[in-house]
């Protein structure tokens, strides 16, 4: 136990280690990195990567040449955007998928079920921004119910904190939907897969001949040893989601960190995109960290390894 | 063989892909035009041209019959690579047993990476380019399959009919070969569908936000332009400029899914499958 844990944790600093070189090290190997404003100086690469580290520590990631502003600022500015989207999208998905998966299992074979694994199937074959471009077209053009760009009504002043809310939420909503809808399908087919696993075995059935009542069963000994599994899969797709926010982001103008990102490809913004990459890689990391630290926790098998 | 034409999802899945794979193969007799010559621009579709004209005037029939070719070759390269890496990785790893501890510690260190925006500041840094594309995702992509390889090899290693061929005096490179190698081919075929299937979500996604090949445009990049466009979504134009390609990465992408489902249905009868990511 001991040892793995070691292992575990020299495997994440290599990884850190790892991400911070490369972010030192590709403007200055790759043919199309401008190295203006990066490498001014007449220095050593050693000296320059001490520098570097030294400015990462304080929180200097450079100046952004389009936004006009350190880089820090600008992602600081767009970090809460990101996060709104990211925690209300996965909030949803994850509740919404478990208990729609457990309900497909209970329901094997039957319409219920088939229907929800077409659906979730199909849903999980668009790439995120085609569907948010599809929703655009509907619901922002066509019905023109939802805001089609931006997270907050420019140039209106809303008096109450209630109307700024309502104004906020009607803009997540679209980009929400979308990132939700895209990674539901594999929480749901994951809950769905082990919940039939589990519902052959021996103790739900001993549970069914006690008499105890059908969802009884489900809530109390199924999806209790379903969650293993599930809270695995939540952190290996976790960076699809963190990462899915550029695509979603981008096109609905949301003005989190993602659209940083392809705002700064399409203006070769480098310092910005660098900046960007580190929030992505972090915030990935962070959430793979966590997710093995409660696995740890819920499992008894792997503390007495 | 025989379970698998019993598996209607997985024909319908397999038809599509041969399909897409035909049109890729023949795109120049099949595709009405050059897809970098230019005519009018923005034309709205006519008998001329079926799917109209984008924003620099090219025939977007012709482009999207083209963009098969670039979507499924980056595609089927990459994860061809990659699981091919990965392959190699899984069995010396699951059979010699002094590097089975160094090359998983390897295989974790690239599982737990947060690969989407390493490909993604690489593609960015590196000239657009399609085998650039291959590339990054061939390094990032294999450590799942070589995981998967090994457990299988493991199991492999022990069996009464590998230690007689060992007592035999056979080499390792003819146990590997011959004994070991044609069991996992099932795996590594439902490896191949699943890598695929990320990698083309992947690289349409990046090709959208602007990291593909400007001289061998995929679906990504023809949504990349249209999205561009000014008044794609006010006009009719996205109709045929934006829905055909998109639907195709998604087609792709469902054929890719029904093909894995059905072969891991034949691999793997028990339940427990792996997800699609």
């Amino acid at each position: 136990m001991q040892t793995k844990i070691i292992t575990k944790i020299v495997g994440y600093i290599i990884i850190i280690f790892i991400i911070i070189s490369l972010n030192f090290f590709l403007p200055r190997m790759m043919p199309a990195g401008p190295l203006s404003g990066l490498t001014s100086s007449t220095q050593p690469v050693s000296e320059q990567y001490i520098m570097y580290i030294v400015d990462l520590m304080h929180g200097d990631l450079g100046w952004s040449t389009t936004k006009n502003a350190p880089v820090w600022d600008v992602l600081m500015r767009s970090i809460k955007w990101t996060l709104l989207l990211v925690g209300s999208s996965t909030a949803i998905y994850i509740t919404l998928g478990i208990l729609l998966g457990a309900v497909s299992a209970w329901k094997k074979g039957k319409k219920t079920d088939v229907g929800l694994l077409i659906l979730f199937i199909s849903l999980a074959s668009f790439p995120p921004f085609f569907l948010g471009m599809l929703f655009i077209i509907y619901f922002g053009w066509r019905l023109d119910i939802f805001p089609r760009f931006g997270a907050q009504t420019l140039y209106i002043d809303y008096s109450t904190a209630f109307g700024t809310l309502l104004d906020i939420l009607h803009h997540l909503f679209l980009p929400a939907l979308t990132l939700t809808l895209t990674s539901i399908g594999v929480i749901y087919l994951i809950t769905r897969n082990s919940m039939l696993n589990i519902l052959d075995e021996e103790y739900i059935r001993t549970a069914r001949a006690k008499g105890l009542g059908e969802w009884y069963i489900i809530r109390r000994h199924a999806l209790k040893n379903a969650m293993l599994p599930i809270i695995t899969l939540v952190a290996l797709i976790a960076g699809l989601v963190i990462t899915g926010t550029i695509f979603v982001e981008t096109v609905f103008a949301y003005p989190g960190v993602g659209l940083l990102v392809s705002d700064a490809i399409s203006a070769h913004d480098y310092p910005l995109l660098q900046g960007a990459f580190l929030f992505f890689a972090f915030a990935i990391l962070a959430v793979n960290f966590t997710a093995d630290r409660i696995y740890e926790l819920l499992d008894p098998r792997v503390k007495e390894d | 063989m025989k379970q698998y034409k019993n598996n209607k999802l997985g024909l319908v899945g397999l038809g599509l892909l041969i399909f897409f794979l035909l049109i890729a193969v023949f795109a120049p007799y099949i595709a009405p035009y050059d897809p970098h010559q230019r005519f009018e621009s923005t034309e709205h579709p006519n008998s001329e041209h079926l799917l109209g004209t984008n924003h620099v005037g090219q025939d977007i029939l012709s482009e999207l019959i083209y963009g098969t070719r670039v979507s499924l070759f980056i595609t089927l390269f990459a994860s061809i690579a990659a699981v091919g890496i990965g392959l190699l990785i899984g069995l010396v790893a699951g059979y010699f047993k002094r590097f089975d501890f160094y090359l998983m510690r390897l295989t974790d260190l690239f599982l737990t990476i947060p690969k989407l925006p390493i490909i993604i500041i690489i593609a960015a840094f590196m000239l657009p380019s399609v085998w650039n594309l291959v590339f990054v995702f061939a390094i990032f992509e294999w450590a799942i399959t070589a995981r998967i390889i090994r457990s299988e090899v493991l199991t492999l290693r022990h069996r009464n009919y590998v230690d007689a061929t060992r007592l035999f005096g056979a080499k390792d490179s003819h146990i590997l070969a011959w004994h070991i190698f044609p069991y996992v081919v099932p795996l590594v075929f439902v490896q191949l569908v699943l890598v695929s299937r990320y990698i083309i979500l992947a690289e349409s996604g990046l090709s959208f936000i602007g990291l593909g090949d400007p001289t061998a445009k995929s679906w990504g990049m023809m949504l990349h332009d249209a999205f561009a466009y000014p008044t794609i979504f006010i006009s009719d134009l996205w109709m045929w400029w934006m829905l055909p390609a998109g639907l195709c990465i998604v087609l792709t992408i469902l054929s890719f899914t029904f093909i894995g489902y059905a072969l891991e249905e034949i691999v793997n009868p028990s339940l427990k499958r792996s997800p699609w990511i």
